[in-house]
């Protein structure tokens, strides 16, 4: 026979005590209150536990002597919970919990009954139950109808009768595409006589790529995408491919078993593709951070933790967080369990720190759409000119070899002329606060603040930076106009930061001037007029090793254009980014010129430098590559003293500058590469996830603390689940194949509960993200397990999953509820009618746009930046951070579906915010669903809203077709609706416009105001008292209870 | 977050304005149907009953982002003079942790204070000269030199001090007393929050939206930000050429369309949308109000400072949060960015100080005058404290100091909170705590006190767990401190 509804069960439990042959289950009636009341104490928890007693495993409380089964008068269980001694009654008063007399009784007669344990319903593999037998059957159109139906019956209630069919198109439209339902298709399925007309209308929306969008939409809050890092800076993160990826699997109705595996190992699949491995950014869109002070341990073990609960929550409806510090006090999942399930997600070579940049590591490239084909050839070319290059390192080896048993110092002396040579510093005192430095020629002491002496090259001594470390007043007063150069030997730290090794700038808000400037690594210059509306900045793509010597060398032509910088590490011209491009005007500046800081702000951290110069000319690569290998200390060696290491160093300087042959195929190779970066820039970039060589490993952290080691954990799957497949590779694509077999008793479960509540607002299981022993019981079980085995008996077919719910009776009834179903079924779990609930943020915009006419139809690509109010992101943004200043866009940007918006999660888009979206922080499987005043505020008077009521007045209004104000109105209507008003309806629609006219007809200039809302242009020949009025009917149509509901 | 807010889960009907207002969207429902009110209307449920009498009912607080450097400001170290430049011995420093900022320096010398300081009032609190309208008041305050937390870098220590956890996710401070103690005046959002603009903008530090986020608990109790450029709340203004006039005729039209809908669908929550949007209109007037400063007399305004009218900075944000206990508003955070100071601590730290010394003094002689100081605590601090060494080389004339832990000052004043108190002690360095600690937990435990809650009974359940502010871990009331 069919169980009962939970909410049924509870609500007779009291009725059912004095029946004595009423059997009670262990899920459903024991363990919620043991659950609730004893296992805080007697639990899993080995920790917490108290008097060594467990009543959480059956052997155990009878071994302990708390149960005798059949017994209840001997089993202390039944009988402490009455003792009058406060010492010894349970649960302790301390525990401010206490159980309510039929709570006892239910607990009495179970122990009576034998006292069987039962594994945690969602524990135990779903079996395909028979369908329950209904009385009316022929309301039943498919199997999800009989379980409804039996559970609608059971609590003496009629299913409601079937929504009309304007109604059940826009409920379909909604649902499957997200969007406002399509007049015309409508009109077409209304008219439709044949008795498949619902099932062409779904077609039709089956079909449409906005299905794909939809339902990614949904997986997005999953998989927590977002366009930055999220920590700190919270600085641009290119992602936008995997949504595109997203977006595809879905319109390719890629099987949902296909879609895991490749999201969770697309990378370990053998030949993966790229398409593969884009997937696995699903793994790349946790936070992360770059903050200076951060180690890098701590944050390794969040990642690995965010990817490991991710996993848990989105498969397996498992909250596996607790068990992080300690065994999961309630869920058979062990901190043993969680650390070797974590070993799956820990064997990535992604670093701790992001830093800062949008292409953090592990990154490929994706072509742009037809650019595939040229990127693989190019490839192929670049792969044949590197090898080019090295051929001719092994041919000239010999020609070097007699050029050095010769060369001295004066060899190559002279190669870098000292004309232009504004300022230099060696930079090599090694004790002292002054340093000598040679401006213009003359020797100049510089009093040093703070001089830290280290280490430096080849037994000298360097002055380390650290903030402002010296001020030079009267040096590198240069222009945009004029070209310079700066050098230096660096050794930057791990963690070096942002800052310059020497500046001439001003602080905020302009930061005029120019800068010798690092971020993580990164060597590159600003030049700036006022930042960052007229500002140069090109840093190199490559980061400089840490806690090495490097030579850099930045030459900038006067050009007033980023194409006019270069980048060199030991002479080796380096591939740059271009951050901004938007020089003009001045760049001179009376602060002076600094090392370590700009005036103020941005201290360089920690970083030795030697060999200071500030070139006022551009110089030569020649010159870079000769400043870079300072080869005289080797030249001076006799030629057989020279190390191997000295001889490869003279070696390359002979490559670039004295073998033609050597430079002409290297310049070759630069082309090449210059070529592939420019194909790149085209394309898009995917965070992708990569193993490291190794098994998969974690430590069991105690406590959950990065620095408290304890064992190590082979990756494994939790013990209270069936095993992995014993040939199965022990990695993340052995993890995801064990989580979609067949045995598996939560994937399938999860999974349709999570497409069920897509549909009817709830899942069957409400707390879709726990299926745990903490979270609901299901509202009908047999249910969830039918249609889970439906589903992946259906080869995890998603759309043919949807059309199984779209079509039952269930999903058709009208949402229309009796005061008696408000009382016996307040929040409709038995479904005795159909889903009606509040739209999620982005349905209600894009509704808006799709009714307007606004709506870009373009799938996929980069984020966008639609009307937001200003100072959202300046609020709580870094100075410095890319995302701090929003510079919405034009044009079609602005009505392109709310997917693509760009999210900066510290502080995501403002109007879905309000409207419940989430920061994308963390896995959200379900959202918040509130009702409130600053809701009703967005849908009333954000510029996007009021726009795209203004066009969807103005369409009406240029519509010769219709005759009158009802007329439009209706129109209106069906474009919002679909479906015309009642008459009751356009009296009062009538009086609010007629009202409206007066008004604007009195103010011509707010109409005109009204109407210029937005950048969508205005037809010309409107009159804008008219469009003013119906602009206003239409924004409080868009506000109705029954536009803002499904 | 994570997703499963249990006791959230029935509340598909949320409101805004929280949970002392009767649930509105059945009764009022049932009204419309000609039926009884519905047993389901407890769904909503209603604030945290007390567990004993509550001395305060508000909370402004003052949060100095990036960690204010305490012995350049309460901590007064005068044995520094004679380490000038000296090493931190490994004896205080005892393998601490540090940041990567400087983890990697070759020595760590000492950069005593540049300040001066003196004693103040009857408690004798030493403070610096940096804040004299502070020091005036210090018998009015409670000083805590003892705080301590574990975490070392901003956003793991502001989301440890303010959600009782380093790791994002759990709910914050003010959505915890939203939560208990609810609204008082249902036009108005029970938790605001500010962001106030330094006037000097060296290193300013991120502030995000998850910090003033309600976790677990239900959304209605997130902070609301007031924004300090453009329309305070988000959308507040009607579009252009749209009347309040014209609005209140168009909601007109859209309630008796939506009375219609209530009653052929019968759905409660649209006769809950239809007073939302009521209360929308009714905020379109009262939120203006309650910013607009022009009320408020010229001698108040004058006690505050100049920046009192420039809207964002931190004295007109201070005069705002005052304005919002007055009309009921439970718990007010204020951001003051750019304490993070690395370095240039002698060129920074008086503009720092010039912004918070005298609206903080202002606003506690505000709240005094108008008989809200007894009512109304005000906390003021940052997220941990930073290095008695420098950061980078130390001169004379300059320093810089990295994040530090282990010790850093904090005051309170006002409702429930016993005034001129000097609480904890730490060793010449101010690097460890030698007497009566305070750890954040313990700060949080306090506080709720004053509110009337036992933090060990404040708890919501989540997860299967009892959870609460200060955690799984032992918190202490910290009885000296109390009124």
């Amino acid at each position: 026979m069919i169980r009962l509804p939970l909410l049924l069960v509870v609500a007779s439990l009291t009725a059912s005590q004095s029946r004595a042959d009423t059997r009670y289950e262990y899920n459903r009636d024991i363990r919620p209150i043991l659950a609730e009341n004893c296992f805080a104490c007697h639990g899993a928890d080995s920790a917490a536990r108290k008097a060594d007693l467990r009543l959480d495993r059956r052997e155990d409380a009878i071994a302990s002597g708390a149960i005798v089964p059949g017994k209840p008068s001997e089993s202390p269980l039944v009988e402490r919970l009455d003792l009058a001694d406060p010492v010894k009654r349970m649960p302790p008063e301390r525990s401010h919990k206490k159980l309510k007399p039929e709570q006892k009784a239910v607990l009495k007669a179970w122990v009576a009954q034998g006292a069987e344990y039962q594994p945690h319903w969602s524990f135990i593999s779903a079996k395909r139950p028979p369908l329950p037998a209904v009385k009316r059957a022929d309301w039943v159109c498919n199997p999800i109808d009989r379980f409804i139906l039996a559970g609608i019956e059971s609590a003496g209630l009629e299913p409601a009768p079937e929504a009309d069919r304007r109604t059940l198109a826009r409920r379909a439209a909604l649902d499957v595409t997200g969007l406002a339902a399509n007049p015309k298709w409508v009109d077409e399925f209304v008219n439709d006589p044949s008795p498949n007309a619902y099932d062409k209308y779904l077609d039709k929306l089956f079909a449409s790529p906005s299905w794909g969008e939809h339902r990614g939409r949904y997986w997005l809050d999953v998989a927590r995408y977002a366009d930055t890092h999220g920590i700190h800076f919270d600085n641009y993160r290119e992602m936008w491919s995997y949504r595109d990826w997203v977006i595809g699997a879905f319109n390719k109705n890629m099987p949902f078993d296909q879609f895991t595996i490749e999201q969770l190992a697309g990378d370990l699949l053998p030949n993966a593709t790229l398409e593969q491995r884009v997937a696995t950014g699903f793994n790349r869109c946790n936070i992360t951070t770059n903050e200076g002070g951060a180690i890098s341990e701590e944050y390794l073990v969040l990642y690995t933790r965010d990817r490991t609960e991710t996993a848990s929550q989105v498969f397996m409806g498992l909250t596996t967080g607790c068990a992080v510090c300690h065994d999961h006090k309630f869920d058979p999942i062990s901190t043993k369990d969680f650390y070797a399930m974590a070993a799956f997600f820990n064997n990535t070579t992604q670093g701790a720190m992001d830093g800062n940049i949008q292409n953090t590591p592990p990154v490929i490239p994706v072509p742009s759409k037809g650019d595939e084909s040229a990127m693989e050839q190019l490839q192929g070319k670049i792969t044949k000119a590197k090898l080019a290059v090295e051929n001719r390192k092994n041919v000239s080896r010999g020609e070097f070899e007699i050029w050095q048993a010769k060369a001295t110092p004066a060899t190559i002396s002279g190669t870098v002329s000292p004309n232009g040579l504004a300022l230099s510093a060696a930079l090599t005192e090694g004790k002292g606060d002054k340093a000598k430095f040679v401006i213009a020629g003359k020797d100049v002491d510089i009093p040093l603040t703070g001089a830290a002496w280290v280490a430096g090259r080849d037994a000298t001594k360097a002055l380390k930076l650290n903030g402002s470390t010296a001020t030079v007043p009267d040096a590198g007063d240069f222009d945009f106009n004029q070209a310079f150069s700066c050098a230096a030997w660096i050794k930057p730290p791990v963690n070096a930061g942002f800052g310059p090794i020497v500046a001439r700038m001003e602080k905020q808000p302009d930061y005029r001037g120019w800068d010798f400037w690092m971020q993580d690594r990164r060597m590159g210059m600003h030049l700036i007029n006022k930042w960052p509306s007229a500002g140069l900045k090109v840093v190199a793509s490559a980061q400089l090793p840490a806690n090495a010597w490097t030579h850099v060398t930045v030459t900038y032509d006067g050009s007033a254009k980023a194409s006019g910088v270069k980048v060199y590490y030991n002479g080796q011209e380096q591939p740059v980014t271009v951050e901004n491009d938007s020089l003009a005007g001045t760049t001179r500046t009376k602060v002076p010129l600094r090392l370590g800081q700009r005036d103020a702000g941005e201290p360089l951290a920690n970083t030795p430098v030697q060999d200071l110069r500030v070139y006022k000319r551009k110089l030569s690569l020649n010159e870079a590559e000769s400043l870079g290998n300072k080869l005289d200390g080797i030249l001076a060696k006799a030629p057989d003293k020279r190390t191997a290491d000295e001889k490869t160093q003279l070696f390359n300087w002979y490559l670039g500058s004295r073998d033609q042959t050597y430079g002409e195929l290297k310049a070759g190779l630069v082309a090449l590469e210059k070529e592939e970066i420019a194909l790149r820039g085209r394309g898009t970039i995917a965070h992708i996830m990569q193993e490291k060589p190794g098994d998969a490993m974690a430590h069991v952290l105690e406590r959950g603390e990065y620095d408290r080691r304890k064992d190590q954990m082979k990756a494994s799957t939790p013990q209270s689940l069936p095993p992995m497949a014993k040939n199965a590779p022990r990695n993340r694509l052995g993890f995801a194949q064990w989580l979609l077999a067949a045995e598996h008793p939560l994937t399938a479960r999860v999974t349709v509960n999570r497409f069920w509540q897509e549909v009817f607002g709830t899942g069957i299981v409400r707390t879709s993200g726990d299926f745990g022993i903490t979270g609901e019981q299901p509202s009908h079980p047999e249910l969830l397990d039918w249609v889970a085995i439906e589903f992946r008996e259906n080869n995890w077919d998603v759309k043919k999953l949807f059309r199984l719910m779209l079509t039952s009776a269930t999903y058709r009834q009208s949402a229309r509820a009796t005061s008696v179903k408000i009382d016996k079924d307040p929040s409709n779990r038995l479904l005795s009618r159909g889903p009606r609930f509040r739209l999620d943020a982005e349905v209600i915009r894009d509704q808006a746009l799709s009714a307007s006419g606004l709506l870009v139809a373009k799938i996929g690509g980069p984020s966008v930046k639609p009307y937001q109010p200003d100072g959202v992101w300046e609020a709580v943004a870094m100075i410095g951070s890319n995302t701090r200043d929003y510079r919405r866009d034009k044009g079609e940007n602005l009505y392109r579906r709310s997917m693509y918006t760009f999210w900066k999660r510290s502080a995501p888009p403002a109007s879905m915010e309000v409207l419940n979206a989430p920061n994308r922080e963390t896995c959200t499987v379900r959202r918040e669903r509130t009702n409130t005043p600053l809701q009703a505020l967005v849908t009333l008077n954000d510029p996007q809203f009021v726009e795209a009521a203004r066009v969807l007045a103005s369409q009406v209004l240029a519509d010769k077709a219709l005759a009158n104000d009802s007329d439009r109105l209706n129109a209106l209507a069906r474009r919002v609706l679909a479906r015309d008003f009642r008459a009751d309806e356009l009296v009062i629609l009538s009086e609010s416009l007629a009202d409206l006219r007066r008004r604007y007809a009195a103010d011509p200039a707010d109409a005109e105001k009204l109407s210029s809302v937005g950048d969508h242009p205005v037809q010309g020949a409107l009159d804008r008292k008219e469009l003013a009025s119906f602009t206003m009917m239409a924004n409080l149509m868009l506000n109705l209870d029954e536009v803002l509901n499904k | 977050m994570h997703p499963e807010t249990e006791m959230g889960l029935n509340l598909t009907r949320r409101r805004f304005f929280g949970q002392g207002a009767h649930p509105l969207g059945y009764a009022a429902l049932a009204s419309l149907l000609g039926g009884r009110a519905s047993a389901a209307n407890s769904i909503d449920g209603g604030g945290v009953t007390p567990h004993f009498p509550a001395k305060c009912k508000n909370i402004i607080y003052l949060h100095m982002v990036g960690g204010p450097p305490q012995m350049d400001l309460y901590d007064y170290k005068p044995k520094m003079k004679d380490f000038y430049d000296k090493d931190l011995p490994d004896s205080i420093r005892k393998g601490q942790r540090l940041t990567t900022m400087t983890s990697g320096q070759a020595r760590f010398p000492i950069a005593p204070s540049k300040f001066k300081f003196k004693q103040h009032g009857q408690s004798g609190m030493w403070v610096s000269e940096l804040l004299p309208y502070t020091a005036s008041m210090a018998d009015d305050m409670c000083f805590v030199r003892s705080m301590n937390t574990e975490a070392i870098n901003h956003e793991p220590a502001i989301t440890y001090i303010q959600t009782g956890n380093q790791v994002t996710g759990r709910p914050c401070l003010g959505s915890w007393v939203s939560y208990g103690l609810g609204a008082l005046n249902h036009n108005l959002p029970t938790f605001v929050v500010m962001v106030a603009k330094p006037s000097n903008t060296e290193q300013v530090q991120a502030i995000s939206g998850r910090l003033w986020q309600s976790g677990y608990l239900p959304g209605e109790h997130a902070g609301v930000s007031f924004r300090t450029s453009g329309d305070p709340i988000l959308y507040l203004n009607n579009p252009p050429g749209v009347t309040s006039s014209t609005r209140r005729a168009s909601l007109d039209g859209l309630r008796r369309l939506n009375e219609l809908t209530a009653r052929d669908i019968g759905d409660p929550e649209t006769v809950t949308r239809i007073s939302q949007f009521e209360m929308a209109y009714r905020m379109q007037a009262s939120v203006p109000e309650l910013t607009d400063l022009t009320t408020e007399p010229e001698s108040t305004l004058r006690m505050y400072g100049d920046a009192a009218k420039q809207p964002g900075t931190f004295a007109n944000t201070a005069l705002v949060a005052r304005r919002l206990v007055e009309r009921g508003v439970r718990f007010v955070q204020v951001y003051h960015n750019n304490w993070d100071t690395h370095a240039n601590v002698a060129g920074r730290l008086p503009d720092q100080c010039r912004d918070v010394d005298q609206p903080c003094w202002a606003l506690i002689q505000d709240l005094k005058r108008k008989g809200l100081f007894d009512s109304t605590m005000v906390v003021w601090g940052g997220e941990f404290g930073r290095t008695i060494y420098s950061q980078g080389g130390v001169s004379q004339q300059n320093y810089g100091r990295d994040h530090h832990p282990r010790c850093f000052t904090l005051w309170m004043a006002g409702g429930g909170i016993k005034p001129g108190t000097v609480y904890g002690e730490t060793d010449d360095f101010s690097y460890n705590i030698t007497k009566d600690p305070m750890h954040i937990r313990d700060l949080h435990a306090t506080m709720l006190q004053c509110l009337g809650y036992d933090h060990s009974r404040f708890t919501v359940r989540y997860q299967g767990l009892d959870q609460r502010l200060t955690g799984v871990e032992h918190a202490n009331v910290i009885k000296q401190v109390l009124a």
